[in-house]
């Protein structure tokens, strides 16, 4: 074990920008009466770590925020049920992780935002609002400490946003980035559409949820739909149904 | 003579709601993450130092019993309760290495809620040491205050059955710091929660790692015997 090296930096630039980034739109989330969920399907304890921190602050006189623990072996059919337009999804996780990849793609048709810790190979871009990641390779980063920092600093920046009332309640774009033409959180194109219900007749729309709740969409251009496909909604049709593996337009 | 009632808000430009450029707000929280990271990281690495050797003595004391067929239990509260559980996640189910059994007693909600509610909080652990342990075994408890009852009377039931006792704690090291009913304390010290939790893992992590260089050296051994004495049955 090497004792006399200078500790490397735990949080370098673009990470300290991406927290600080990530802390103020929690903070305006919050502000507006937000849910925090928090998901970890491979390191449990780290979502009920987030959840305890924002419910019970460790600083005396912050205030408790409301943060709850999926821990249900389908994290996706949890979060669907809990989440309401207006929520912040957290997911602790590899960008591997197929059960937390589902959840951040259909998390804009719930409304909600998401921010997704994590280390190693980093998520496809605009896979969540805010990626906040450790530069590390090493398969025990989770159990290191990096991610506790890392939550510990989320959860010490959003209070101090508190601070700045006058900032909490502009509009917040969220922060995926677009690389696609067809961007489904910039709306060119379409909102991104969850079906609730497939049509009862050829000729009858589907039941589809969107950021903004739930309507009846045709889906006469995208063909039979199930519950849980994914559609690109514009103008009270479907206009693509998203790839279920991949996310990315068929 | 100036205007006693001009507008001062200058002075204060961030105690008032009519801010609205949140540029420099997110300047200074990122300056604030990077500052709390790096204190942060002197702190493990103080912390390291300072425990080196007792970390490796008690290290080399867990894979003796762990070799003997001791298990581990880890225990705190809040958060700390899921710091303990990711140590024992990492003595189970360590990405690499060897697995050892370990479980965290904040874990079971049935177990936590009966015996809180039936013989009190600060029972609730060392009920549980009292119902599953062996001499053999081992405890750890993880307390940034260092004087969690509930932790101390495990500890205490833990040191009684004759397992070996384990304390993280912080600021001051409180009870546990002093308590001859803990084998080795590993406090860390700073006054702030975070920071101390984030060294109770990477000091958890480290003592981890010479179980499982203590374990592996035994293996070895073991293996090297077994080549010099072919007829040998293990």
């Amino acid at each position: 074990m090497t004792m006399t090296q200078e500790p490397a930096a735990l949080i370098g630039k673009d990470l300290s920008d991406d927290l600080a980034a990530a802390s103020l739109a929690l903070a305006r989330k919050f502000h507006a009466g937000a849910t925090l969920w928090v998901v970890s399907p491979q390191w449990e304890p780290h979502a009920h770590h987030v959840a305890v921190e924002f419910v019970h602050p460790v600083i005396m006189g912050k205030r408790a925020l409301p943060s709850v623990a999926l821990v249900d072996p389908d994290p996706v059919a949890q979060a669907r049920v809990a989440t309401r337009p207006g929520d912040v999804i957290i997911a602790v996780a590899s960008a591997a992780d197929p059960r937390v990849v589902d959840l951040m793609r259909r998390a804009p048709a719930w409304g909600a935002q998401t921010i997704w810790i994590g280390f190693g190979a980093r998520p496809a871009a605009g896979s969540a609002d805010h990626v906040l990641w450790v530069e590390s390779d090493d398969p025990m980063v989770p159990a290191t400490g990096r991610f506790v920092l890392m939550y510990h600093l989320l959860w010490e920046l959003t209070h101090v946003c508190f601070e700045h009332p006058g900032l909490l309640t502009m509009a917040d774009d969220g922060g995926r980035d677009c690389t696609d033409e067809v961007c489904v959180t910039c709306s060119d194109e379409g909102r991104l559409g969850e079906v609730v219900m497939a049509p009862e007749s050829e000729v009858s729309p589907a039941l589809v949820r969107t950021a903004t709740g739930e309507e009846a969409v045709d889906v006469t251009l995208v063909g039979p739909v199930e519950p849980g496909d994914l559609l690109l909604v514009h103008a009270g049709a479907a206009l693509t149904r998203l790839d279920d593996v991949t996310g990315a337009a068929s | 003579m100036t205007d006693l009632n001009q507008n001062t808000d200058f002075l204060y430009p961030f105690i008032e709601g009519t801010e609205h450029d949140p540029d420099s707000l997110l300047l200074d929280l990122a300056s604030s993450a990077r500052g709390k990271a790096e204190v942060s990281a002197r702190l493990q690495q103080a912390s390291l130092e300072e425990y080196e050797d007792r970390l490796r003595a008690a290290g080399a004391e867990m894979a003796d019993r762990f070799a003997r067929g001791g298990r581990l239990y880890t225990f705190g509260n809040g958060g700390s309760s899921t710091d303990a559980a990711t140590l024992a996640s990492l003595f189970c189910r360590p990405v690499r290495g060897r697995a050892v059994p370990a479980w965290s007693l904040a874990a079971d909600q049935a177990v936590v809620t009966a015996l809180g509610n039936d013989v009190g909080f600060e029972l609730i652990f060392s009920r549980q040491v009292i119902a599953h342990s062996r001499p053999v075994d081992m405890a750890i408890a993880l307390s940034t205050s260092g004087n969690s009852e509930d932790l101390i009377r495990a500890l205490t039931e833990a040191r009684r059955r004759g397992l070996l006792t384990i304390g993280f704690a912080g600021h001051e090291g409180g009870a546990m710091s002093t308590s001859d009913d803990v084998d080795y304390c590993f406090t860390v010290h700073s006054q702030s929660i975070h920071r101390i939790q984030e060294s109770h893992a990477r000091l958890g992590y480290r003592l981890w790692s010479v179980v499982q260089e203590e374990t592996q050296r035994r293996t070895t051994a073991l293996l090297a015997a077994g080549r010099s004495d072919p007829g040998g049955n293990r």
